[in-house]
């Protein structure tokens, strides 16, 4: 997932930094006037990965070490963690770009120590809000405050200072100021301080919590019962997508870029170019299945054996996972409308893209049903230790990207739009219509390696 | 009801199974018995065909489980948590078992009914997912589960383990009357003689992969003579760990 991120960020900030080319204010000045909302963007992103010190404290709390020492320690740990540096994979590309031309690279050196810097000092006020909410949860409006006085100061005035002060802060990290460098090392002590003397006294009420493991609502998916077993696994497939942290946040992050992609596809002029229209189609329609297929079995892992001493069970479950990622294709279909309603795309390459993408890429990707031997930890933490995909697997994942997108280029370079359109429902159509056949032919070539898959599921289960 | 030939598998040098001829009949019920590392697990996994022998078959009902899944409809186990699907609810969990089977949710619920005692009123209802239950209320999850279609082969591994000492004594009971009623072969494994010599009147004792005994276990005959394995087994141990110090 971090490689996800690090390439969407790799990918936003060299695009942001095009973006702007030919107008009068440069694209860094664009984003130092934002910075504001980067930080926002970060401290929500940091709930569902982060931890708290005071939520760490407790393996070491029997340690002949003092409890002042320790929250420094986890507090120190917390601020060099590499969580805080990770923005870096979208300024360091922007600033090569866009900055090294006026300022050098003593330029580009100085505006990402900084903005590394801001990224701690945002870390410790978010541990401070986090710890503060964990206690009394009314603690919410603290930062609801901060950022709508922020937005309102931003956006109420006709012309807002605070734009002026975000552009010069960022300006004076990009000059060297060390004025600027040492009011944030300030901010960052502050916040330290602040954080320090809370956890302190929160240790043991954190120790002490019970976590309430009761489910507040049971989801049945009553409609899936028409469907016989293959509905049951279709069923047990939604359940391990909606009650896992991994796929949860697989599940997010596909909805989130998805949507980002096509609401900027929609509404702004910035992928306007052909090239970056065709990337974005072909990638909203192939994403959801790369993300999800490409570790096809590596989830049943965990409960493999279960499984297994089921007759066909296997079966039905490609089956029913097929049946569930192809209705699923018409998510990222949904969220192209906007586009094909502002002109920006054709009806007709979106549908062809659906049907290619549940046709020959998932064709593609349900191989992987064969070689797949990893168990994945359904809730594994960010930090944890992650059975990442083999080389066939990322072969297999790249591919069916790069193929289709090779393809669309090729197509419509020689047949046009309308029959690269046709070309691929036709193409896509075949797979489909002889799924059962293949998916069959899948199933027995698991059967074939079952026993060397079933003990590397065993093997790599933790 | 289950015949091993030849049966041998290895892990890297050692030997974890190597039994020659080994028959269990139709309706037996079996004890498996034996200290780490014997091969109790790794011949319920071959039996499972859950693992690759090296050499030799085994075959239920004369279906050899290497080649056909067709004795997966009357067969039922439960080794360990690999069984489980920890994101469900138990209740989820049986529904979802139960419909593997065919069965509708009315003969599931009718089914669970009868391991009420067994779960003394801490799995159902309780809007928790398997996952957040403790060792031992999963592993009555997974017995159940196993017994739930009512297999005319059950295969249990260490189920007396997590378990309080009425919930073991309440799954004798339930063994002893689930072989007596169905006439199903139950095989079991354990390291609690008692319990063994209780409920299985046959007993195999395992050593190094090899049934170094069949033992008829009447009116629990075997305890003595298992007893005896084991506690010579000890002592010999404790000898030999003397004779190094003293060296």
């Amino acid at each position: 997932m971090g490689v996800f991120w690090a390439g969407y960020l790799i990918f936003f900030g060299t695009t942001f930094a095009y973006a702007f080319a030919g107008e009068a204010i440069e694209s860094y000045q664009v984003l130092n006037s934002g910075l504001i909302f980067v930080l926002a963007i970060d401290f929500m992103a940091r709930f569902p990965f982060q931890k708290l010190p005071t939520q760490e404290v407790k393996p070491y709390i029997l340690l002949p070490v003092k409890r002042d020492r320790l929250i420094d320690f986890l507090l120190i740990r917390s601020g060099l963690n590499g969580f805080n540096a990770i923005w870096l994979f979208f300024f360091v590309p922007f600033a090569i770009i866009s900055i090294t031309k006026f300022y050098g690279i003593a330029g580009v050196l100085t505006y990402c120590i900084g903005i590394w810097l801001i990224m701690i000092f945002n870390n410790y006020w978010f541990l401070l809000c986090r710890t503060l909410m964990g206690e009394r949860l009314w603690w919410v409006s603290l930062p609801i405050a901060v950022y709508g006085g922020i937005a309102a100061g931003l956006f109420i005035p006709n012309k807002s200072p605070l734009f002026d002060y975000s552009i010069d802060l960022g300006e004076s990290l990009i000059k060297g100021n060390i004025i600027a460098f040492i009011s944030i090392l300030v901010a960052i002590a502050i916040m330290w301080i602040i954080n320090r003397t809370i956890m302190k006294g929160l240790v043991y009420d954190e120790i002490n919590k019970v976590e309430d493991t009761k489910v507040k609502h049971v989801s049945e998916y009553k409609f899936l019962d028409r469907y016989g077993e293959v509905g049951e696994y279709m069923r047990l497939e939604l359940k391990l997508l909606l009650r896992n942290k991994v796929c949860k946040q697989a599940l997010r992050t596909v909805i989130l870029v998805v949507v980002g992609f096509s609401l900027v596809l929609s509404f702004t002029d910035v992928y306007d170019g052909k090239g970056m229209k065709n990337f974005i189609v072909v990638y909203n329609f192939v994403i959801f299945g790369i993300l999800f297929l490409s570790s096809l079995m590596s989830y049943e892992g965990n409960y493999i054996d279960g499984l297994m001493s089921r007759k066909e069970s296997i079966y039905n479950l490609l089956r029913a996972k097929y049946t569930l990622y192809s209705i699923a294709i018409l998510l990222p279909f949904i969220l192209m409308i906007p586009a094909i309603a502002t002109g920006k795309l054709a009806l007709l390459t979106c549908i062809s893209w659906a049907i290619f993408s549940i046709g020959c890429v998932y064709f593609c990707l349900f191989q992987l049903a064969v070689y797949n031997n990893k168990t994945v930890d359904l809730n594994a933490k960010m930090t944890g230790r992650r059975n990442i995909g083999g080389g066939l697997q990322n072969l297999i994942a790249g591919a069916t990207f790069g193929v289709p997108l090779l393809l669309n280029i090729i197509l419509n370079s020689t047949v046009g739009q309308f029959a690269t359109s046709w070309t691929l429902i036709i193409i896509g159509s075949v797979f489909i219509l002889s799924s059962n056949f293949w998916l069959k032919n899948v199933y027995y070539r698991f059967m074939k390696r079952r026993y060397k898959n079933m003990e590397g599921f065993r093997d790599s289960r933790q | 009801m289950i015949t091993i030939n030849n049966l041998q598998k290895k892990f890297g040098e050692k030997k974890a199974v190597d039994i020659e001829k080994y028959i269990i009949n139709q309706g037996e019920m079996l004890g498996l018995v034996g200290n780490n590392g014997a091969g109790k697990t790794t011949l319920f996994r071959l039996i499972l065909d859950l693992l690759k022998a090296d050499q030799g078959n085994v075959t239920i009902n004369d279906i050899d489980v290497s080649q056909s899944e067709d004795w997966k409809s009357f067969t039922g186990a439960f080794i360990d948590d690999g069984f489980l699907i920890d994101y469900l609810t138990p209740e989820e969990y049986f529904y979802f078992i139960g419909k593997m089977y065919g069965l509708k949710k009315e003969e599931v619920n009718a089914r669970i009914a009868t391991f009420e005692r067994f779960m003394n009123g801490e799995v159902m209802g309780q809007k928790k997912y398997i996952r957040n239950f403790s060792a031992g209320n999963k592993q009555k999850i997974g017995i159940i589960s196993a017994m739930l279609h009512q297999p005319q082969l059950l295969i249990l591994d260490e189920p007396f383990n997590f378990l309080d000492p009425s919930s073991q004594s309440i799954i004798k009971h339930l063994l002893k009357k689930y072989n007596e009623e169905h006439h199903a072969t139950v095989i079991i494994s354990s390291h609690n003689l008692n319990h063994t010599v209780d409920v299985c009147p046959r007993i195999a004792l395992l050593e190094h992969g090899i049934i170094i005994k069949d033992i008829q276990n009447e009116n629990n005959s075997a305890e003595k003579e298992l007893e005896a394995y084991f506690n010579i087994s000890v002592e010999e141990e404790i000898k030999e760990e003397d004779e190094v110090t003293q060296e």
